[in-house]
């Protein structure tokens, strides 16, 4: 039992203040049996209040200190810190959450709000008095990692912790590499083409000796934890050998004499593709591959080429890695059916589809048979909806679109270019690009946010209205023969991951990190991080930043060969346990063995194994397990005090 | 000769991005010299309100990691403190001078702060934006890191009150500014950004009509530091009850020289409103606006949240601000919406004013140059892959030495660098 | 709750990874629900035993309430089957002691339902005020 405790109240600036009397909560506080001193701070988490508990301990003798200040999640770290450099064990310390479950949750009843602090404090006085000493484990991490997706984000975290020291696993659900990137030409701000971006990063990928690409590649498996994941990957054939040294010659007669033709994905759907394609010629890896679900196994291109070899099978592979980066990044947004107009009228496109029309288009920009005058770009389509699910804005859209635009004017001259857009937002820099359009004669208009644009057809034409803020609503309607959605980003289809690894997802469908601010490539899972547009909308300088973090987050966690822990583990008390494998039976971690000693038989936790989840308490039919930090006595004590 | 000190990065700019660039190197284990020129770090960000868009207030992220980098084994801080004369002389080879200016306070200083309450000096508080004063001896503020006196002794009277009444003996008026060598093997640039001057822009009176202020003068009023607990107006100290956001204050405005956006204005204008209806529920908040950027992660929502909460947001951008005898102002603005020109009287306007570079880093080389882009930032030779890297190998930058950036992206901009440093540091590709 | 001391006393057990955050976030986004709502946090729902639930009611809680995990635990995706089968038997002792059932509720409340955890807690307080 402890029975020299100092309590610290914080103010947090005013934000708990202002509700909760805190003066209140000290004093009733300092009268509190064992407790030894009672104080206020403004900042509890500021150097000289850390000073201040540290001097207090040393010069009070304390053995264990309640803070009562924000979530845990923000500062347990550093409370247990202060507890360490004052030569306290960390764990003597309590943190109690006053401000975000007490004043701001009760903002509006401070009386109230105040009672529950001290009772809440109490509780925490009274888990700081059944507090004991712990040490933290250590648990032996490899300096391996496996970033799912190479997209530009998953590639240039893997280069970067490749430099680093740290070994990297990528691998590629698709059979090329470069996810999005490689299907645009000129990205904006640089004006260097996706496929230049990606085929320098693959380059720097094969040179490096510690980073091995799977493509055709899922996660079918996970066990352990951080520090030692073992992942069992599935990797799909290819149907074409790796030592192919297929010429573009031989390969092109390999997809004329291929009877399969379906949409391609690739080129959103405006053109067909064979079973045996690759999507450009410097694509990589370099060597083709055949879409099994279309591919009939007719054997041609066997004829043709005989590194083909369409009896490859499945592979399993088992690789063991300290931590896991997530860039599967983003999907665009798929407009509904008749969605201005999508699928229903014959001449309106999404962005990504123009975007590959700008590149199959080399003198003029014909769609459908027809050389296109008139460009009409319908902004925010899946973005900002005000009925759909979609509320968050997408980010580069403003910008892709507007430098689609101008590469549309530079290149086809005489195209005029009508934005219908709800407020331009090329933030930073890239307002230039916004200038450069206004200034080459693109039309830009604005909808009012409850009279959205329409598209729909009148006399053979394709006509797209707008009430207008910009010339002070008045009705404007354009005929185009080219409407372009500048559709919104969504994140990828990743359902098996997300199965897998149990990655949160927040409100607008994209992972969700721990803290935007303070931990912002970091998931509540230990050892998974994320990065790219898999987290929110990002450009690609975004994404790269983003992912660059998590290498920089992933190689400080597991590089040092070992990560400390949570020493919360379970404790069977051998004397009461008469064996029975319940808890065994329950353990997710096989961590509960058997023993026999004496003729007695009782369980043992394997405590490597053990992740403090607990599951195994509530089971046993004589209540002979504890888990550290959380035993009867201190939860049992926390609820009286809770009540009193 | 003195022994040169040794680390493997110089971080320039103990702010927020500096110091996550610095946490991470040194969490890795390399040995980082923080180098910040004001007197305490935590930058800009430390003086901040609650911060867009999840409110959690500015001092409550800043301060852990400010505390983080203050005591972590790996990293030593020299604030007060600038570097020049910085010379390349192979790859992982740099030298420079580290030149610490005299506080005229020693390390020993307690922070008690009776010296402050002696002196007999008063100017203004450049920590609350001139909004009060200080003494000449001070504190800098509650939440500074280190938490020790300075003496301005621009404006110090040498009474020597100060030397008197200090319990730890901490006055030193023989202090000198410090000059050493150190040498480092990588470097980033973190020296961050400057609030647009809206003197700049006349016809908005600021300097000239009190009551009229800036954006970061408003943020001062909003913090739980803040100089009145509650937000007045300057010229009476009158509760203001009909405010006006000016947004794009020197942003995206060629006359002014800052042709682009940026990017903070209209989210921080967003969450001040939002923070001002909670202050002063009977106020009324309008905000001109060009466009209203809310792009990144939760800003959309954020916005909606604020036009739930009855702050009026009018698409126009203020012309001509007059005041009136009783010291409220009237804004000619024209209301695109509407197509015509109108005017508004409201009793406080904020000037959302916009970033613009700290150009330091033009300075500090000796036989180099960091180029510039087109905007006076520093610039990024390989923006998609590198986004870090500048035209010296081995120097790279960080946060909105780069450009505008918000807070979120500062920090993985700073992340970012610190990546491309430590893949540096160890060798690059093998 | 007009600052009434006879409204009912709720515990929560929250879960430190998953619904402990959404209960926070309720408070970060001035989301009220009754102060008479006090939590407790544990790893994860499923190691919840019956014994403090018990002894809560005992000692004068009016009510408990898991907020449980659910399938975003991170530990297990039993997790869900785990706690269910402890309120299973909780409410078993519960009927043996003479206490009603509903007196221990229980829901799956996201790392995000910072919404569904004050729905459930003006609920919860309703029902056991009538």
């Amino acid at each position: 039992m402890r029975n020299r405790i100092g309590v610290y109240i914080c103010y947090c600036g005013s934000n708990i203040s202002d509700y909760v009397d805190c003066e209140k909560v000290k004093d009733i506080a300092a009268e509190t049996t064992d407790v030894i001193l009672s104080k206020t701070t403004m900042f509890a988490c500021s150097d000289s209040a850390q000073n201040e508990m540290i001097e207090d301990i040393k010069n009070q003798k304390l053995d264990a200190i309640v803070v009562a200040s924000c979530s845990p999640k923000l500062h347990l770290n550093t409370f247990r810190n202060v507890a360490q450099r004052a030569g306290l064990n960390q764990y003597n310390y309590v943190q109690v959450n006053i401000r975000e479950q007490c004043s701001w949750a009760h903002s509006n009843t401070p009386p109230q709000a105040t009672e529950k602090a001290i009772k809440l404090v109490k509780a925490g006085i009274a888990r700081a008095k059944q507090s004991q000493e712990l040490t933290p484990m250590a648990i032996p991490s490899t300096n391996s990692v496996l970033v799912v997706g190479a997209g530009v984000a998953g590639m240039r975290a893997a280069i970067e912790l490749a430099k680093m020291g740290t070994e990297v696993f990528i691998i590629e659900r698709e059979y090329f590499v470069g996810g999005r990137a490689a299907q645009w030409n000129e990205l904006f701000t640089t004006n260097e083409t996706g496929r230049e971006v990606v085929s320098r990063l693959y380059n720097t990928i094969m040179e490096a000796n510690n980073i091995t690409l799977f493509t055709g590649a899922d996660i079918d498996s996970k066990t352990g934890s951080v520090g030692n994941f073992d992942v069992k990957l599935r990797i799909r054939p290819r149907h074409v050998k790796p030592d192919c040294k297929l010429d573009w010659g031989k390969f092109k007669k390999a997809v004329e004499v291929c009877p399969v033709e379906f949409d391609d994905p690739f080129n959103f759907g405006l053109t067909k593709q064979k079973a045996i394609y690759k999507n450009f010629p410097s694509e990589f890896p370099e060597i083709p591959t055949i879409d099994v679900e279309h591919c009939t196994k007719c054997g041609k291109c066997v004829d043709i080429c005989d590194k083909i070899d369409l009896d490859q099978k499945e592979e399993m592979l088992n690789i063991n890695v300290g931590a896991v980066l997530l860039t599967t990044g983003s999907s665009p947004y798929e407009p509904k059916t008749g969605e201005f107009g999508y699928k229903e009228i014959e001449n309106v496109v999404t962005l990504q589809q123009l975007k590959r029309l700008i590149e199959l288009n080399e003198y003029d920009l014909i769609f459908k048979g027809k050389k296109i005058k008139n460009i009409a770009y319908v902004y925010c389509v899946g973005s900002r909806q005000v009925d759909g699910e979609n509320k968050y804005c997408s980010r580069y859209c403003c910008t892709s679109a507007i430098h689609t635009a101008i590469m549309v004017k530079e290149k086809y001259k005489t195209i005029n270019n009508f934005h219908f857009t709800r407020g331009i937002r090329t933030y930073g820099k890239q307002e230039a690009l916004y200038h450069k359009a206004s200034k080459q004669g693109d039309i830009f208009l604005q909808s009012f946010e409850d009279s959205p644009t329409e598209v729909y057809k009148e006399n053979g034409h394709t006509v797209v209205k707008i009430k207008d803020i910009l010339t002070a609503d008045k009705e404007l309607e354009v005929n185009t023969d080219l409407v372009v959605l500048v559709t919104g980003m969504i994140p990828r289809k990743n359902d098996s991951i997300n199965n897998i690894l149990k990655v949160p997802i927040g409100r607008d469908k994209f992972y969700n990190e721990i803290h935007p601010k303070l931990r912002p490539v970091e998931t509540v899972i230990d050892g998974v991080l994320i990065a790219g547009a898999c987290q929110a909308p990002l450009n690609i300088t975004e994404s790269v930043k983003s992912s660059l973090s998590a290498a920089v987050k992933v190689n400080s966690l597991i590089s040092k060969g070992k990560i400390e822990l949570e020493p919360t583990l379970a404790q069977i008390d051998k004397l009461l346990c008469n064996w029975c494998d319940k808890c065994a039976d329950v353990c997710p971690y096989s961590a509960i063995v058997k023993e026999v000693k004496n003729g007695k038989m009782f369980a043992v936790v394997h405590e490597a194994n053990c992740k403090g989840c607990g599951m195994c308490l509530p089971v046993c039919p004589s209540n002979a397990i504890q888990l550290i930090g959380y035993t009867d006595i201190e939860i049992e004590s926390m609820i009286e005090a809770l009540i009193d | 000769m003195v022994e040169s000190k040794e680390y493997d990065v110089l971080v320039i700019g103990g702010g927020i991005a500096g110091e996550e660039a610095a946490l991470n190197l040194a969490n890795i284990g390399y040995k980082v010299i923080l180098v910040e020129k004001d007197l305490s770090i935590g930058g800009k960000m430390i003086h901040l309100s609650k911060v867009f868009p999840t409110l959690d207030c500015g001092a409550c992220i800043t301060t852990p990691k400010v505390s983080e980098t203050a005591r972590h084994p790996n990293i030593e801080i020299f604030t007060f403190s600038e570097v020049q004369d910085i010379e390349k002389h192979a790859e992982n080879d740099f030298s420079a001078t580290l030149i610490e200016n005299p506080r005229y306070v020693t390390d020993d200083c307690t922070g008690c702060q009776i010296c402050e309450e002696k002196c007999p000096v008063v100017v203004e508080d450049q920590y609350q934006w001139n909004l009060v004063g200080r003494k000449a001896v001070y504190v800098p503020f509650s939440i500074a890191n280190p938490r020790i006196a300075v003496i301005d002794i621009e404006n110090c009277s040498l009474c020597g009150l100060c030397e008197k009444v200090c319990p730890a003996n901490a006055i030193d008026f023989s202090q000198v500014e410090k000059k050493s060598t150190i040498k480092i093997r990588s470097i980033i640039i973190a020296t961050g950004f400057e609030l647009f001057d809206p003197l700049l822009i006349p016809r908005y009176g600021y300097g000239k009509f009190k009551n009229v202020v800036t954006s970061m003068q408003m943020e001062r009023q909003l913090v739980p530091t803040r100089p009145f607990n509650n937000v007045l107006r300057p010229m009476d100290g009158k509760m203001p009850d009909n405010i006006a956001y000016v947004l794009c204050a020197g942003s995206r405005d060629e006359t002014v020289g800052n042709p682009i956006c940026s990017q903070v204005c209209c989210m921080y204008s967003v969450k001040q409103a939002q923070l001002l209806m909670g202050a002063l529920p009977m106020a009324d908040v309008t905000i001109y606006y060009i466009n209203i950027r809310a792009f990144g992660k939760g800003f959309c929502e954020f916005f909606q949240q604020a036009k739930g909460m009855g702050i009026e947001f009018i698409k126009g951008k203020a012309g001509l601000i007059k005041e009136k005898e009783n010291g409220n102002l009237i804004i000619l603005y024209e209301d695109i919406q509407q197509g015509n020109v109108k005017e508004a009287e409201h009793d406080l306007v904020v000037l959302s004013v916009g970033m613009l570079p700290n150009t330091d880093f033009t300075e500090i080389f000796k036989n180099s140059r960091v180029e510039q882009d087109l905007y006076n930032y520093v610039n990024k030779v390989d923006e998609l892959c590198c986004p870090a890297k500048t035209n010296i190998d081995g120097v790279f930058v960080a946060g909105t030495s780069t450009g505008p950036l918000d807070i979120p992206d500062s920090i993985l901009s700073a992340g970012a660098a610190s990546a491309e440093a430590a893949g540096y540091l160890n060798g690059g590709v093998k | 709750m007009d600052g009434k001391t006879t409204a009912p006393r709720i515990l929560v057990f929250s879960t430190e990874k998953i619904s402990d955050p959404a209960i926070d976030l309720a408070g970060l986004l001035k989301k009220h629900y009754p102060p008479t709502v006090y939590t407790i946090n544990v790893p994860c729902s499923s190691s919840i035993k019956s014994k403090w639930i018990l002894h809560a009611l005992d000692k004068g809680f009016d009510g408990v309430f898991i907020a449980a995990d659910g399938t975003d635990c991170s530990f297990s995706d039993t997790c869900t089957e785990r706690t269910g089968e402890l309120v299973q038997r909780t409410h078993a002792l519960m009927k043996e002691k003479g206490i009603d059932p509903a007196k221990l509720k229980m829901a799956a409340i996201c790392s995000v339902c910072s919404e569904p955890f004050v729905k459930h807690m003006k609920n919860f307080v309703e029902a056991l005020a009538s």
